[in-house]
């Protein structure tokens, strides 16, 4: 008796619980959905959407002025040619997001060998680029895309460490 | 059901009594501090802000209901951290209050302790467990590495007062997890969001989560599987679904699987707030508990 009693209240849960899932997963997509329907998928390359040559310049400068107020990173740009290092930072935006450009400086774990440096410097400059990007007017999507363009080289910047 | 009924109320403990005055006390004294950090943004961790995901449930840093792969707070190499979080959640039948804190030291090993309490408003009185929490990076970082970060945690819970789950039919008051996470975001995945993913398998005996013992006469330990994805529609705003399966090891007390939808604000590296919609299914011979939750974490 009891134990029918259990059952019977189970299955009827059990149909509850089944459209709570319906509901759940069905909630899912439509926020998917929206966001998707949302973002118009454009044919433009990502330099193009980052504002090209002239923002790309911009946030160089704007990244070198944080850089320069920031005592924990500017110390590894004591022997450096700023001048040289912003062109060659902006060839090598230019170049990873489509760019007409092609970077021609040294590669990343040459660049960076024996800095000393650590994921504290790494995040930092993360953060730093993209405030950067943020106040030279980049747009949320373009910056994510870049960012996860150049995550991928903390590997070759920590390998000569 | 009357069974239950005294069963429940037979346990309500002087702890009961205490614990809304030291409720108060820690919120005052997580808000206080907050508001002291919030002024002072310096001695913040340097990992990105939202790396290290709010405070879970059982006091290790992760989503909602299941713990991630990252480690609490923003400290990274050569930083320690620490956070500490106050959560209640409500649903039908039950009321959970947790109140945790966790360190980071040098994103490498994270420790935390959490004290859960689940007052049973309809059954009368109320069960507790203090978790003790490890977790280790194992290798990887969320951001910068292409199989994300992986980690390997323990959890060891003891249950404030065993009786009623032994009357349930649990076989210990004490019981310990294992689990293996990974996480991983994805950049400009969705609309050029970020999207956060998480997997967790966890080795475990515990009913409830623990609240109602381990182990009983259906089963004892066994894999279950947790994930989490999660879009950040700004860098500081993620929202997103949660999942953990459970075991169902007592006859008299139907465990369904849990699941959430969940927003999480970061106003800064230390402070964030989250929220999210329940579904935690049967528990304890009550069925379908749906509700809400929220949950404060400071960080520093």
């Amino acid at each position: 008796m009891t134990y029918q009693r259990k059952t019977h209240r189970h299955n009827s849960y059990q149909h509850k619980h089944n459209r709570a899932r319906r509901c759940l997963v069905a909630l899912t997509l439509a926020m998917l959905t929206l966001t998707g329907c949302a973002y118009q998928p454009t044919q433009t390359t990502l330099y193009e959407r980052l504002g090209g040559e002239n923002t790309i310049e911009a946030v160089v400068e704007n990244l070198l002025y944080r850089i320069a107020d920031d005592p924990e990173v500017v110390v590894f740009f004591a022997n450096t040619n700023i001048d040289l290092f912003a062109e060659s930072l902006a060839s090598q935006l230019c170049d990873v997001s489509d760019g007409p450009c092609q970077y021609e400086g040294p590669p990343m774990d040459r660049a960076h060998q024996h800095m000393g440096l650590t994921d504290v410097h790494f995040n930092r400059l993360v953060e730093h680029l993209d405030a950067a990007m943020q106040e030279e007017g980049i747009a949320l999507g373009a910056r994510n895309e870049l960012l996860g363009r150049l995550a991928p080289m903390y590997a070759d910047v920590m390998r000569l460490q | 059901m009357m069974l239950f009924q005294s069963m429940f109320s037979s346990s309500s403990s002087p702890f009961r009594l205490s614990f809304p005055g030291c409720l108060g006390a820690c919120l005052a004294l997580c808000l206080s501090v907050c508001l002291a950090l919030a002024a002072t943004p310096s001695f913040a961790g340097s990992r990105i802000v939202g790396t290290g995901g709010v405070s879970a449930i059982e006091g290790a840093a992760g989503g909602g209901l299941s713990p991630w792969a990252v480690l609490t707070s923003t400290a990274s190499e050569q930083e320690i951290g620490v956070t500490a979080a106050t959560t209640r959640a409500w649903v039908d039948d039950y009321r959970l209050t947790v109140t945790s804190a966790s360190v980071n030291i040098y994103d490498r090993v994270e420790v935390s302790v959490a004290r859960q309490t689940l007052d049973l408003e309809t059954l009368g009185g109320e069960l507790g467990q203090d978790i003790y929490g490890a977790k280790l990076r194992l290798f990887g970082d969320v951001l910068y590495y292409p199989w994300g970060i992986w980690s390997a945690g323990v959890q060891h819970k003891r249950l404030v007062d065993g009786t009623v789950p032994t009357a349930l039919g649990a076989d210990e008051t004490r019981g310990t997890d294992v689990y293996l996470s990974a996480s991983k975001l994805l950049f400009s995945a969705v609309a050029g969001r970020n999207v956060l993913l998480n997997a967790t398998l966890r080795n475990t005996d515990a009913n409830q989560g623990g609240l109602l013992g381990f182990g009983g006469d259906q089963g004892n330990r066994s894999w279950m599987a947790e994930g989490s994805v999660g879009v950040f529609i700004t860098p500081r705003w993620i929202v997103g679904a949660e999942y953990r399966q459970k075991p169902d090891n007592l006859s008299v007390a139907t465990e369904d699987d849990w699941q959430s939808l969940y927003s999480a604000y970061f106003f800064n590296k230390h402070l964030s707030l989250t929220g999210a919609w329940l579904d935690l299914g049967d528990i304890a011979g009550l069925p379908s508990q749906h509700g809400g939750y929220l949950s404060l974490q400071a960080a520093f």
